[in-house]
């Protein structure tokens, strides 16, 4: 990646940390005060409070999204974080955990399951965090695209002949098999995978009848 | 029994103010203070046992304010606040002789475990 263009990916990575930062802040707020909240609730005899129950359970659902927007920050941050790391030591169980995380939401509107199947032991490479997680989720976006809805996508990490690989592959127990998308080498943003995958030194393959996106990669972006 | 002596440092008034108040309710001592200055001050005029302080604020960053609360009081016990993506200043923290550190937003009960700890680990 170009200088001015590696700048640009900083920048807006230090501006969305800084702003995950204030919404913590944010959310820390409302979790003390929701907190003292039930403080007062714990020491309140029932008798003289009426609606105690209805406010608890008040209280509990404002726990659960804070819990939520704890999370979600989270991943944000860690997302903002990527172009500080660069080229870093990954571990790709870790990165594919996390991106199930960022990506969840565009699966779920098509009503698809994502999910990570672990490798163990874990592979660890040396490659560009930001490209990485592009090509995941350029993958994934490929994937959702050439389906209708449901099933299920899995990020596995693995070894093949003594490479690094990360399988993006999709299942559909319903679907019969012709009716499966297999055509997905041919669309654009396959051309935009591979770009991404020759950056990073490595390659974009599918497998079998059930789609399954294979991003060969190798132990480090130097090689 | 004594109630526990805290101070607070932290540069968000309404964290830190309920916090305290939180705090209160659970018989501690509870002093609050909104920049490093003026915990410093708390610590040479009313020395708490454990200080509760944030990493990143305006003026005198956390760590700074450490290493002062330290060479003024070695006893005094600290446990730092830092933010996701910032656990190497907690790591940083303890180098410089931080009793802990913990993640905000915080889970009170582990705030509390802590601070017993800490203020155990004194005697």
């Amino acid at each position: 990646m170009d200088h001015i263009k590696r700048k640009e990916v900083a920048f807006f990575g230090r501006i969305t940390a800084g702003i995950t930062h204030e919404i913590k802040n944010v959310l820390a707020i409302i979790q003390e005060s929701s907190g003292l909240m039930e403080d007062i609730l714990d020491v309140t005899e029932d008798n003289t409070f009426p609606h105690k129950d209805k406010f608890i359970k008040s209280l509990d659902r404002i726990r659960r999204q804070i819990q939520r927007g704890i999370d979600i920050t989270t991943r944000l941050n860690w997302f903002a974080h990527s172009p500080d790391l660069s080229p870093t030591s990954l571990d790709l169980n870790e990165i594919a955990e996390k991106m199930v995380l960022l990506a969840f939401r565009f699966a779920r509107l098509k009503n698809v399951v994502l999910e990570s199947s672990p490798s163990d032991p874990p592979i660890v490479i040396t490659s560009d965090p930001v490209f990485l997680e592009m090509a995941l989720f350029e993958s994934i976006e490929i994937l959702l695209k050439a389906i209708n809805t449901g099933g299920k996508i899995t990020l596995s990490p693995r070894k093949i002949q003594n490479r690094c690989v990360l399988g993006i592959g999709y299942e559909n127990a319903v679907l019969p098999k012709e009716d499966l998308p297999v055509q997905i080498s041919s669309t654009e943003r396959w051309a935009s995978l591979q770009e991404t995958m020759t950056y990073l030194g490595g390659a974009a393959k599918t497998f079998g009848p059930a789609p399954e996106i294979l991003l060969h990669l190798p132990e480090s972006i130097d090689d | 029994m004594d109630p526990m002596k805290i101070l607070l440092v932290d540069d968000e008034r309404e964290f830190v103010t309920t916090l305290a108040e939180r705090l209160e309710l659970r018989n501690m001592k509870v002093s609050i203070a909104m920049d490093g200055e003026s915990a410093l001050g708390f610590v040479e005029n009313d020395p708490p046992q454990v200080v509760v302080l944030d990493v990143m604020m305006p003026g005198l960053g956390g760590l700074e304010v450490l290493e002062k609360i330290k060479s003024l009081d070695s006893k005094i016990q600290v446990i730092l606040l830092t933010g996701h993506g910032a656990t190497k200043d907690g790591i940083r923290g303890m180098q410089l002789g931080a009793f802990d550190y913990l993640i905000k937003p915080i889970d009170i009960d582990e705030l509390i475990k802590k601070l017993n700890e800490a203020v155990k680990s004194m005697v």
